[in-house]
């Protein structure tokens, strides 16, 4: 799974700002649909697009309804997105991305959480020690999830652990997680519990009363998105402005070639130095919980 | 590779942080104080600090005290660059974090609250406002409270501080108000030196009074006190060991020197270059049993 590598354009932190990826040759391809959702489907090891590093506060995003779905910077009222820093968390607490090849359908109500999909590929929290760059693939080991119900829709969010950890042999299950690094969930639930207070949200919900489930339970999850990914690139499911533009998928109706590929990145501005961060995303915002 | 930072005062002319900045910055009318919370009736103490940490960053900067003109630089401890460790859910420092100049804790004497020696550098501050300041930053504070950290056997209070700049500053006056406006800082503070020596090995620090926060006056008190040792360091009535006396602006003190002989000890050190790379070991987060 080696190889994968970034291409950007425009400014970082912009609204011009697109993060391309390529595959090993050095050919353009879209991180939703043309990376494998498995590194190794025996051992349960997931591949997994870092879209934010950890302690970064920047909400860049893989973008599902541009062709072949750069990381952009999700925008909301016009402005750039940044998250908040909810006391004591300083930006994102883990290595924050996506599950390629899975779709979370607004079609479909899950069972579980009694709500639709995010219309997004299934979120990932990566809990080892290096700080990820932005568009890095990596190879991660499942360990449990949280069944988050974000302003109303599922949004699972899986925990896993990157295989290259040096700790990541000790990590095997969601207990491991709590024995090893105590306090780690409680914090990741009082993240996305709180985490749009500060933009005037309400507090977030979740099933089974905000509970992990373990790793054989997340793995059955990502696997019903990977089934609903399917469906959407054979098209047997309307994706509605999802853009399904892709190189590898074979049978694909949305398969389209490196020509058309290369015309997309090049549309986009060239690469510049990075604008500055606004001084206020630097705010700590505190208030009691409930 | 060290880094220095030598200051300059508004004429360019080079100085120490340490002796030639002055303590007090003047005194502030601020109408928002009730006539009986403040016993100075409506008028606030305004010191300077100066800035060696910005929150949320590792290295360990710190004013030079046993260098001439006392420049800040990097700690270095067992002969590598010292990096604080992260505290889950602690992220580097979390505070700005520096010293008030003309301060000095004298390990000659021995403190009658904590019953230890001082720690022998100005005395510490935790500026607590939303900006994230610069490392060699001069900032006008107001003083909240002070905790009275004993530091592997070592005096060495930690005052708790504002800038007058901050968007919150007219309504923060004392200790109290932290509480009310930013609920569990001051636990996390506690926490944060109570355990941040201990991923090098070190054991759990301890506090006077319990680990509890005294209130400005008594602040402004301690504060009062580190500045007359600190006179008595510069008109060599204390022995200050080591500790390097060389100022430009302090009348009076015989390791008072010219320009000229500032200039030439700026001038000895290494040109600037661009910043080393961190290690990935930096962003490792420590996690203890709850």
């Amino acid at each position: 799974m080696a190889g994968y590598s970034v291409e950007e354009r425009a400014a970082p932190h912009s609204l011009e700002y697109r993060l391309f990826f390529k595959d090993a040759a050095g050919r353009y391809i879209s991180p939703f649909h043309d990376i494998p959702i498995y590194a190794d489907a025996g051992k349960n090891v997931f591949n997994m697009v870092v879209e934010v590093p950890r302690w970064t506060n920047a909400k860049m995003e893989i973008a599902t309804k541009d062709p072949l779905n750069p990381i952009k910077q999700d925008v909301k009222k016009g402005k750039l997105r940044y998250v908040a820093n909810v006391f004591p968390h300083k930006g994102y607490i883990w290595n924050y991305g996506a599950i390629p090849q899975t779709w979370e359908d607004p079609g479909h109500k899950d069972e579980n959480t009694g709500c639709c999909g995010d219309n997004d590929p299934i979120d990932v929290c990566e809990i080892g020690s290096k700080v990820c760059s932005r568009g890095e693939v990596i190879q991660v080991k499942v360990l449990g999830t949280l069944a988050l119900i974000d302003e109303g829709e599922t949004d699972w969010k899986i925990i896993a652990i990157n295989v290259k950890d040096p700790e990541a042999d000790n990590y095997n299950d969601i207990n491991d997680v709590r024995r090893l690094k105590p306090g780690y969930l409680e914090a990741t639930v009082d993240w996305f519990r709180r985490y749009k207070v500060p933009d005037g949200k309400p507090e977030n919900q979740f099933a089974f009363n905000g509970e992990f489930k373990d790793k054989d339970f997340a793995v059955n999850v990502i696997k019903c998105t990977h089934e609903h990914w399917k469906a959407l690139v054979a098209k047997k499911t309307d994706g509605g402005e999802i853009n399904c533009t892709n190189l590898t998928v074979s049978d694909s109706p949305f398969c389209c070639s490196q020509e058309c590929a290369k015309a997309t990145v090049e549309a986009a501005p060239p690469c510049k130095a990075a604008n500055p961060i606004p001084p206020e995303v630097d705010k700590w915002f505190y208030y009691q919980k409930n | 590779m060290q880094r220095w930072g030598s200051l300059e005062d508004a004429e360019g002319k080079y100085i120490s942080p340490f002796h030639d900045i002055p303590l007090f910055a003047g005194s502030k009318e601020d109408k928002e104080i009730p006539a009986k919370r403040s016993k100075t009736i409506g008028t606030e103490v305004l010191l300077n600090m100066i800035v060696e940490v910005p929150r949320w960053t590792n290295a360990k900067m710190e004013i030079a005290t046993e260098e001439p003109l006392n420049p800040i630089k990097q700690d270095i401890k067992k002969g590598k660059l010292r990096y604080v460790a992260n505290i889950f859910p602690h992220k580097g420092y979390i505070w700005n974090y520096g010293a008030l100049p003309q301060t000095w804790e004298d390990p000659n004497h021995t403190d009658d609250v904590t019953g230890c020696c001082g720690d022998n550098d100005p005395i510490d501050v935790c500026e607590i406002g939303s900006k994230i300041r610069s490392s060699g930053e001069i900032v006008q504070v107001k003083v909240l409270g002070v905790l009275a950290l004993v530091d592997e056997g070592e005096t060495d209070w930690k005052i708790i501080a504002i800038s007058v700049d901050d968007p919150e500053a007219q309504k923060i006056h004392d200790i109290d108000d932290v509480k009310k406006y930013k609920p569990g800082y001051l636990e996390a503070t506690v926490d944060w030196f109570r355990l941040y020596k201990v991923p090098d090995g070190k054991p759990e620090n301890q506090f006077a009074f319990n680990g509890e926060f005294k209130d400005k006056d008594f602040a402004l008190e301690i504060i009062k006190s580190t500045h007359e040792y600190w006179k008595a360091l510069l008109h060599k009535k204390a022995d200050g060991g080591t500790i390097q006396c060389t100022n430009v602006l302090v009348s009076g003190s015989p390791f008072c020197c010219s320009e000229e002989d500032a200039r030439s000890i700026v001038q000895k050190a290494p040109v600037p270059v661009p910043g080393d790379s961190v290690s990935p070991q930096v962003d490792s987060w420590y996690f203890f049993p709850k």
